[in-house]
């Protein structure tokens, strides 16, 4: 086999041919890079992807910003003051500047950063007459309508990660932290060859320069003016709330607001201690996004849900009709009260005016693990979008969560009576709420939730709930009568000019009621909308104007 | 029964890489600070030396009769390491302070199933044999290549890809399967494709090809070699940093030019005669990464130039030419490809890794057997060279 031997002389030939190249030929080349000289590598950020609204409309993106640096070796100093007075500091300023840069006079060190294109006209115009100073431009991260967009965006930092470079901007909160492995691209770099004092002594001869590959750019399904609208109102009032608004025929999510919010420039560009301090320790907690990580009791809105489950399962029919609300419901030695006393009425009616007995006296047909299996199927209890940051699961409870939290026997029919109207173990988020309501409104047949166009639909937990026509249409005729009917719990909404189908909570918490309204229009664009205010007091009364507010101001008053 | 003859110009040659590598590491520990290297690297030796004996005296016909189990079990650790793997890249699997590299000896377990493969092949020829050869090989490669390590999966490929030329199929046969995959690579650089053509031409002339074999290898292989550039333009830049990245994870696209160049440079400033033992200025300056392990040889390199590189590469060629003169002369099919895949083993890594110190070969982070800091790589290689020796002592056997 003399081939096999010469294909093993030839390979042994070859590396040692290559180091005699890198050894002998180029030896003293590579020697005197390697005795007094080093290489200096000079990172080039990459821009990152710029974000924009289902309409085009540029919410993040990257704008230049100078950076003034000098060289103080290669600096005169006779021209110090001239030089100040372009660049628009005090001549002692600068004096200083290069006093303190003697150290390492032939490494550039920042006079001044952050400048615009207005504030560099002057020194670039009269660059060439100054030798040893250097303007460089680094994209900076430049944020519109941020106070709406704070949570959903989010904003940039630096980097702390290991092998980050100087300078190096990451995602630090919201979709800027959670999308950064598309957002971020990859940074280039430069090497030059530098000697020991700091000095460039050429670019490397024969080294790859790399150039940045910019970030991937995201179009978010919100709409910009609807999304700045409903923080506007939100922020009217004098408690945190939040507001989701989705299509419920495309899964798209058009809004979703939470108030109080912050200005998430003043994050990015660096923000002093005193304003973090005053951030972070406020108690409203701007930085928290309650449109998803929040958890809170769902009240009544949830009886849409305990009514479908009622419905599509057979343990009523629509026209049944259980005994009289009296105002409470007695079990066990407890009372279960009622908001009001109802008399005798159907699940629409029940529904329409938030009738607690009703749902006492149902429920008990069905059980716990149907209600939380059916619940669990319109998105409760679990991430529906998982590209939010902290978005929450709530709780939906179970027998198996019972029993962990209060023994086996340690609970019984009344937390399943509790549970029937949204009161209890249960916790949902807004988001959980606007999509709920968008499966009513659809029928079942909404699509995957939708935020970020680039990213494929999220997963459709209700996909195979297989509504029957008549559970969905009799949920919605509750919600319509909630509107339109005698008594209903929502009739400050007739007056909206689309018709309107809703559903009012006031889910009771230890620190004040909070106000929920969910519900949907078919006209003029498909709409699911959910609001809540915390600790608000009565849905009917605190949240349905924030809802009519919300929609007349987007659609328009209707003509 | 003829007395068994120890080949005592392999065991010199072993000895110098040994000794080169020793030295080498004890350099490149000084500058790594926190764990004892050397010293574990001194008690791996010692443990290898053992390892050597045994894979020397074992009965050959042991080997070949477990050869497939071996395979076998080393698969079932591979698997466990794609799922419980730890370490930096996750190839480990950690037993208390027991640091495992199994897909280190899934390269000893690939040569000795091969071996035997090939040698039952000429004793009862078939159809397809070879195919049946490389199926039966390709669970190892693949779950190496998920371990993620595609430097030792590739280094499997082209030692099998030898060992069947080796076994009788010639070479021009081999590499008109393998040229899609060259295709694709040399439409990189126009030199490489008129090269890798010309190579082309010259086996269909030499094998006399029908016009129709002709226009289908060499218009299917252009084909290939102008759509790759075009697929790959398609792509957008960070879907195809993906695409590297999850092909060779080790090529990190800031580090691993970075370190080429730094290794250039360090082999470079040696010159002739060496910046002296332990005056490196690269290593020194932190500059070299990976110093004790994958880019050792830069170390070296560095403080002994030209003269001691030469030295260790050379013990390198004798360790292999030496190998494949056991390899001619065993009477055994099994001794014969066993011992030619000993010697395979050995170039093709030092061809790898001293390639990619030298920056003519891709970042692949193999390290350079018997040499590299580390205690899996350091032991398969020495049972490998002590199989190599088993066969140059019994090649009368059967």
């Amino acid at each position: 086999m003399a081939g096999f031997s010469a294909v093993f002389l030839l390979l042994f030939l070859g590396l040692a041919a290559r180091l005699f190249h890198l050894q002998s030929v180029r030896g003293d080349y590579y020697r005197s890079i390697s005795t007094s000289n080093h290489i200096r590598v000079i990172y080039r950020p990459a821009p990152r992807g710029i974000i924009r609204d289902r309409n085009g409309e540029i919410l993040v993106d990257n704008v230049p910003s100078f950076v003034i640096s000098a060289v103080r070796s290669e600096f005169d100093t006779t021209a110090t003051e001239e030089v100040a007075s372009l660049i628009g500091i005090p001549a002692d300023s600068l004096r200083a500047r290069l006093g303190r840069a003697s150290s390492r006079p032939f490494r550039p060190f920042v006079v001044v950063d952050d400048l615009d294109l207005i504030a560099i006209g002057p020194l670039s115009e009269n660059l060439h007459r100054f030798g040893g100073l250097i303007i460089d431009v680094v994209p900076r991260r430049r944020y519109y309508h941020g106070m709406s967009f704070c949570h959903i965006v989010g904003y940039v930092g630096e980097s702390e990660e290991d092998g980050a470079f100087e300078g190096e901007i990451t995602g630090r909160a919201g979709l800027e932290s959670t999308l950064n492995y598309l957002l971020a691209g990859q940074p280039g770099y430069t090497q030059q060859v530098v000697d020991a004092m700091g000095r460039v002594v050429s670019e490397f001869e024969g080294a790859g320069e790399v150039a940045p590959m910019p970030g991937h750019d995201l179009t978010l399904t919100i709409d910009t003016g609807l999304q700045e609208l409903t923080c506007a109102i939100l922020d009217e009032e004098t408690a945190p709330g939040a507001a989701v608004i989705l299509d419920y025929k495309t899964g798209e999510i058009l809004c979703l607001a939470s108030s109080p919010g912050f200005d998430p420039q003043t994050m990015a560009d660096g923000i002093s201690v005193a304003g973090w301090r005053e951030i972070s320790q406020n108690p409203e907690r701007p930085m928290f996004s309650r449109a998803w990580a929040a958890r809170y009791p769902p009240g009544s809105v949830y009886k849409l849900i305990s009514a479908a489950y009622l419905l599509q399962y057979g343990f009523i029919t629509p026209d049944f009709r259980p005994d009289p609300c009296y105002g409470s419901y007695h079990l066990g030695g407890n009372d279960f009260g009622c908001w009001s006393v109802h008399g005798r009425l159907d699940v629409v009616d029940a529904l329409a005016r938030s009738c607690d007995v009703f749902f006492y006296r149902t429920i008990q047909l069905g059980s716990m693990d149907g209600l939380a299996e059916f619940s669990r199927k319109f998105g409760l209890g679990r991430r529906l979008l998982n590209i939010l940051p902290g978005e929450s699961r709530g709780l939906v409870p179970d027998r198996l969560l019972m029993d962990s939290l209060y023994g086996s026997g340690g609970w019984g029919l009344g937390n399943l009576l509790n549970l029937s109207i949204g009161q209890g173990e249960l916790l949902v988020n807004p988001l959980q709420m606007a999509v709920m309501t968008g499966i009513f409104a659809s029928g079942g047949e909404m699509p995957g939730l939708k935020l970020v166009r680039e990213i494929p639909a999220a997963e459709a937990p209700w996909s195979d709930l297989e509504l029957s026509v008549s559970a969905v249409s009799t949920v919605v005729e509750g919600m319509r009568e909630a509107v339109y009917g005698n008594a209903g719990t929502l009739s400050s909404l007739s007056s909206m000019p689309w018709e309107f189908f809703g559903k009012s909570g006031t889910a009771e918490s230890s620190a004040g009621d909070h106000a929920w309204v969910v519900g949907f229009i078919r006209e003029p664009e498909p709409l699911a909308i959910a609001v809540v205010v915390e600790h608000g007091g009565h849905g009917g009364a605190v949240a349905a104007p924030i809802v009519y507010r919300i929609l007349a101001g987007y659609l328009g008053d209707g003509g | 029964m003829t007395t068994i003859k120890t080949d005592r110009v392999m065991l010199a040659a072993l000895a110098v890489i040994l000794a080169c590598g020793l030295l080498a590491v004890y350099s490149a520990s000084r500058a790594v600070s926190g764990e004892n290297v050397f010293l574990k690297q001194v008690l791996w030796m010692a443990v290898g030396i053992l390892v050597f004996r045994l894979g020397a005296t074992l009965a050959l016909r042991l080997v070949e009769d477990f050869a497939y189990i071996f395979l076998v079990a080393i698969c079932l650790l591979l698997l466990l390491t794609v799922f419980f793997g730890g370490g930096p890249a996750g190839r480990w699997l950690i037993f208390g302070p027991l640091h495992v590299q199994p897909s280190e000896f899934a390269k000893i377990a690939i040569i000795v199933a091969a071996a035997r493969a090939f040698a039952d092949l000429k004793s009862r020829p078939r159809k397809y044999g070879v195919l049946l050869v490389f199926l039966g090989a390709s669970p190892a490669i693949l779950l190496t290549w998920l371990q993620p390590d595609l430097g030792t999966a590739t280094a499997m490929v082209i030692i099998l890809l030898m060992l069947t030329w080796w076994a009788g199929y010639g070479p021009d046969w081999i590499f008109l399967v393998v040229s899609p995959v060259f295709a694709a690579l040399s439409s990189t650089k126009l030199v490489f494709w008129l090269v890798f053509t010309a190579v082309l031409v010259i086996i269909l002339l030499r094998r006399k090809a029908s016009i129709p074999v002709w226009l289908f290898i060499l218009g299917g292989n252009t084909l290939i070699a102008v759509f790759t550039p075009m697929v790959w333009n398609l792509l957008h830049p960070y879907q195809q940093t993906r695409l590297t990245t999850f092909l060779n994870p080790a090529a990190d696209p800031h580090g691993a030019g970075w370190n080429v160049i730094q290794s250039e440079v360090a082999i470079g400033s040696g010159g002739i005669w060496g910046q002296g033992y332990l005056q490196g200025a690269q290593k020194g300056l932190a500059f070299l990464p990976a110093r004790h392990t994958d880019f050792i040889f830069s170390v070296w390199a560095e403080e002994t130039g030209f003269a001691g590189s030469l030295l260790l590469l050379g013990a390198f060629a004798l360790l292999a030419f030496r190998l494949l003169r056991a390899a001619k002369v065993s009477m055994s099919e099994f001794g014969s490809i066993l011992a030619a895949g000993c010697a395979c083993y050995f170039v093709v890594h030092v061809f790898i890794n001293v390639g990619m110190t030298l920056g003519i070969m891709p970042v692949t982070g193999l390290p350079l057997v018997l040499v590299s800091y580390g205690g899996s790589q350091l032991l398969s290689a020495m049972f490998i060279a002590g199989l190599g020796m088993n066969v140059a002592r019994n090649w009368r056997e059967f």
